[in-house]
């Protein structure tokens, strides 16, 4: 559903992406490895918008969305988050997921403004589906009135994910949603980042560097060193190709079973 | 003693008049507005209608700088567009009824906003202070032209009408404030809603983080030209009143005086909150008074040493502006929140 | 074609002094990441410091008469009979009022130092880190402090004070037209670039210079390097002084002494801008642009033109190139 084919991206001399292609299929995860400078989030900002390719094309769902403006694209149903959280510091966490909503509602100005009438049953109802959807659903509720600066890093990761999920999203990137984290809130955040797959079928498309989670929850992986596609398949297969080792994975005695295979 | 504000409802939850202090504080504040008139001087009415029209003002500029996080050295303007509008509606129609001219008043100075933020497009920060600011000259420049002053009177300034509401003039201090306070409690409900819903979420996610805003699908430009009108509207409303509410206006009025003390009254009462504009507004405006009344004392009237009255004021302004940026950064709201707190765990914790 | 001629020199001579106001501002800019809009009014300062000096200390009854008005019996044998507006006769004036100027200058420039200074400390330290918005409201503040300062020293009144340099009439020819000059502002001129150029090959060339260069960039890097921060703001400070001080006395002696020179210095924070806020080569090229733009302006649309001038160009081209003719631009890690 969301395709990516032959995409270049350089800036200058660099050449952060060259020739990249793959397809996330719908409702399956993808994730993008790969070392520091690979281009990950390069390619995650072409697809967000933030940068247009020289070459190469953005499909989704058979539209080209390669010259599309980052907020129309919002209004097809693609969600991000980012590698250093981007939340809205001056508001509390209610507000900044209420944001995600901002796509699906219609008060305008005029109406913004009178208040009672329209504009307070959509902030009602978008209420009630946020507390729903993403409140409840990620264990935020004791602090859903807190202002965001004021919390620990991995819950603001965690708020920016209900951000993107008040989009309702199609399409979800998460830009090393873990980093930074320790294994208990890792497996916390792999397990909402499951549950969301299977309660709304989103396609999740996520760079991060922490193979454990990678390995476990993806369906493909998709290599990237300096910009270039160096492999990509399911986890198993990118794990034991040679290039993908010599470049990221390197070996180590401890992932080698007794057969000598490389494993995780 | 209260231990929480409980709510039954997601409705009642998002309110604002949602506990007794603040809904009570309200109708105090109301029926204290209603009652001034008949109690207070000519002056202190004089004062309080002044006050009221900069508060307009800088509710206005609240949005676009305290929300949406843009910068404007050149608000004064939009006051300068709006008070002309009203002298060249009535110099044309000197019947039009005063609300219409509010109104058309308050529309072109929007759409002179939504001029003056174009550069915003581009620039931000210390570019857009200076563009605005030289924008602000050249309206300025423009209103003092020998070709407008048919309409504007050109640098000597003009004369302005009085509001007349079916038949009846408003002429004395009483009847202006009537027209001003109720015009002013509408316009700071108006924006506080705003920053409640969707619209003005839009803006404070932009002041936050532009591009994250970006991704939740806020189309920066143009809600950052909204911001501009909507406060350019403000301001051409303050100015509307402004010309109703003096005899005469000049174009040096509107200049960067004005457009400072703007933003002063802004950052001395508190960036990106309701109560800010007011606040601000009422000690900026009140201080060159104070002033006056200490120089009266210190000279018994002397006309001689008045002449120190000036300087004094603008070294006292500047001190203040310093000062609350060094002391004070968040305004005086911050000062009353900090009262409430303190008196929400007195007599347990000071 | 010689008004054309005429007036694009005298575009330039405006553009030399318009480029050694905008010294100041880039100065301070460069070390401190602070754009003064104050800088008009520390301009302000040192015209008026200028005028006390040349004017008010020495014509004072306690100072020797030839502070005043030194007349050696050479001079006056060189003057002689001299006709009013000669060159010689000119120049023998200026040798005349030398102490006075010698005098005018040195208070100036020590007394904006000291100004400089205690800005510097009581209010631009205090304020060190916080964002454009509140460096640009200071400074703002900080204009309305010295404005109000120096109406209360000094009256609103104008005066007059002397010339930094001898000042008689030039004609020459160019391209067949007859074109003159003021010898005076032709020394303005050279004055003007003269700082300007040696300011611009300081900060390129000199250790200090590229410890200002540093701590502009990064201010605990710098300190971590050994640099001593403080220090390097206070110097940014006192440049931006003394050349406020030379640049005040110039304009005071051109355009008379009055309090509206201090907003004349916002008209030049529009054209550092204009030429990108920290590069010297932009400011100069702006500065020359403004200067010729106004010339032409003020000789072909005539009034007050002139003065809007700077304003409408730092528009036009802020929206052309966001940030300058050569500024650099920010780039945000997304």
């Amino acid at each position: 559903m969301l395709s990516v084919s032959q995409a270049s991206l350089a800036f200058g001399g660099i050449k952060a992406l060259d020739d990249v292609s793959f397809t996330a299929a719908p409702g399956e995860i993808t994730a993008i490895i790969g070392p520091n400078g690979a281009g990950k989030t390069s390619l995650f900002n072409i697809i967000s918008g933030f940068y247009r390719p020289q070459q190469g094309q953005i499909q989704f769902d058979k539209q080209n969305i390669t010259r599309m403006r980052a907020d129309k694209r919002a209004e097809l149903g693609i969600a991000r988050t980012f590698q250093n959280i981007a939340l809205f510091r001056g508001m509390s966490v209610l507000e900044n997921i209420k944001l995600g909503g901002h796509t699906r509602l219609s008060t305008g100005f005029w109406a913004s403004g009178f208040f009672y009438g329209g504009a307070r049953r959509e902030e009602a109802r978008l209420r009630a589906e946020i507390e729903r959807d993403v409140i409840d659903f990620l264990e935020l509720d004791h602090i859903r009135k807190a202002p965001v600066a004021a919390l620990p890093y991995g819950l603001q990761k965690r708020v920016e994910l209900g951000r993107a999920l008040a989009m309702q999203p199609h399409v979800l990137l998460l830009d090393e949603p873990v980093a930074g984290m320790n294994r208990e809130e890792t497996e916390d955040m792999a397990r909402f980042i499951l549950d969301i797959q299977a309660r709304w079928g989103t396609t999740i498309l996520l760079v991060e560097h922490d193979m454990g989670m990678v390995m476990d929850i993806s369906n493909q992986v998709v290599v990237l060193n300096f910009g270039r596609q160096i492999a990509k398949g399911t986890p198993e297969q990118v794990q034991a190709n040679p290039a993908v080792i010599e470049a990221y994975l390197g070996t180590s005695d401890r992932s080698k079973n007794d057969a000598g295979e490389v494993t995780a | 003693m209260i231990t929480g504000h409980f709510k039954t409802d997601y409705s009642a939850d998002e309110g604002i008049w949602s506990n007794w202090p603040k809904r009570w504080g309200l109708v105090a504040a109301l029926i204290g507005l209603a009652i001034f008139p008949f109690i207070a001087s000519n002056y202190a009415l004089l004062l309080a209608g002044q006050i009221g029209i900069f508060i307009v003002a800088v509710v206005g500029l609240n949005v676009l700088i305290g929300y949406t996080g843009l910068m404007s050295l050149g608000h004064g303007a939009f006051f300068a567009v709006g008070a002309y509008t009203t002298v060249a509606i009535h110099h044309e129609w000197p019947l039009t009824f005063p609300l219409i001219t509010l109104v058309i008043s308050t529309v072109v100075a929007a759409a002179f906003g939504v001029l003056f933020g174009l550069p915003s497009l581009r620039v931000k920060g210390l570019y857009l202070a200076v563009a605005t600011l030289s924008a602000n000259f050249i309206i300025l420049f423009l209103i003092e032209q020998e070709w407008l002053a048919e309409w504007t009177g050109g640098i000597s300034g003009t004369e302005t009408p009085n509001a007349v509401f079916f038949g009846v003039e408003l002429v004395s201090q009483q009847a202006k404030y009537f027209f001003i306070m109720p015009v002013m409690v509408l316009m700071l409900l108006f924006a506080q809603n705003l920053f409640r819903t969707r619209f003005g979420r839009a803006l404070i996610a932009i002041r936050d983080k532009d591009y994250s805003a970006e991704i939740l699908g806020i189309a920066l430009f143009s809600y950052k030209l909204k911001s501009f009108a909507i406060s350019a509207a403000y301001c051409g409303a303050a100015g509307s009143l402004w010309a109703y509410f003096f005899p005469a206006i000049l174009p040096e009025d509107f200049g960067l005086n004005m457009s400072i003390t703007l933003v002063v009254c802004l950052v001395a009462g508190g960036m990106g909150r309701t109560l800010g504009p007011i606040f601000g507004t009422i000690l900026i405006l009140l201080v060159p008074e104070l002033l006056k009344i200490v120089a009266a004392n210190i000279t018994g009237g002397d006309a001689t040493a008045q002449t120190w009255v000036s300087p004094t004021r603008d070294i006292l302004f500047g001190l203040m502006i310093i000062g609350f940026l060094i002391f004070e950064p968040m305004g005086l709201v911050n000062i009353w929140d900090r009262f409430w707190r303190f008196m929400s765990r007195w007599p347990f914790a000071k | 074609m010689g008004q054309f001629i005429q007036y694009i020199i005298n575009g330039v001579i405006s553009g030399s002094i318009l480029a050694l106001i905008a010294l100041g501002i880039v100065a301070v800019f460069k070390a401190t990441k602070v754009v003064n809009f104050a800088h008009g009014h520390l301009i302000l300062f040192g015209a008026y410091f200028y005028f006390t000096f040349s004017v008010v200390l020495a014509d004072a009854p306690f100072m020797p008469a030839w502070v005043s008005s030194w007349e050696p019996a050479w001079l006056m044998a060189y003057a002689g009979d001299a006709p009013m507006f000669s060159p010689r006769a000119a120049i023998a004036s200026w040798v005349s009022d030398l102490p006075r100027i010698l005098l005018g200058l040195v208070g100036a420039l020590a007394a904006n130092a000291v100004l400089a200074l205690i800005i510097e400390r009581l209010i631009m330290r205090p304020l060190l880190g916080q964002s454009a918005f509140a460096m640009i409201l200071s400074t703002v503040g900080l204009i309305w402090v010295l404005e109000g300062s120096a109406g209360l020293i000094w009256t609103a009144e104008a005066e007059q004070v002397p010339a930094l340099g001898p000042n008689f009439p030039i004609r020459f020819q160019l391209f067949d037209q007859n074109l003159f000059l003021f010898s005076g502002s032709l020394v303005n001129l050279l004055v003007a670039l003269l700082l300007f150029a040696s300011l611009m090959l300081v900060l390129r060339y000199t250790r200090s210079g590229v410890a200002i260069r540093a701590t502009a960039e990064d201010q605990s890097t710098a300190y971590a390097m050994g640099i001593n921060v403080p220090r390097v703001f206070s110097t940014a400070w006192l440049v931006a002084s003394t050349t406020g001080a030379v640049a005040g006395a110039i304009l005071a002696s051109r355009n008379g002494l009055s309090p509206a020179i201090g907003l004349f210095g916002l008209s030049v924070l529009a054209v550092v801008l204009m030429g990108g806020l920290d590069s010297f080569a932009g400011v100069l090229i702006a500065s020359m642009l403004v200067g010729i733009l106004s010339s032409m302006a003020q000789w072909k649309l005539g009034g007050g033109v002139a003065e809007i001038v700077p304003y409408v160009a730092v528009l036009v081209v802020i929206l052309i190139r966001p940030h300058g003719f050569m500024g650099q631009e920010e780039i945000e890690r997304i």
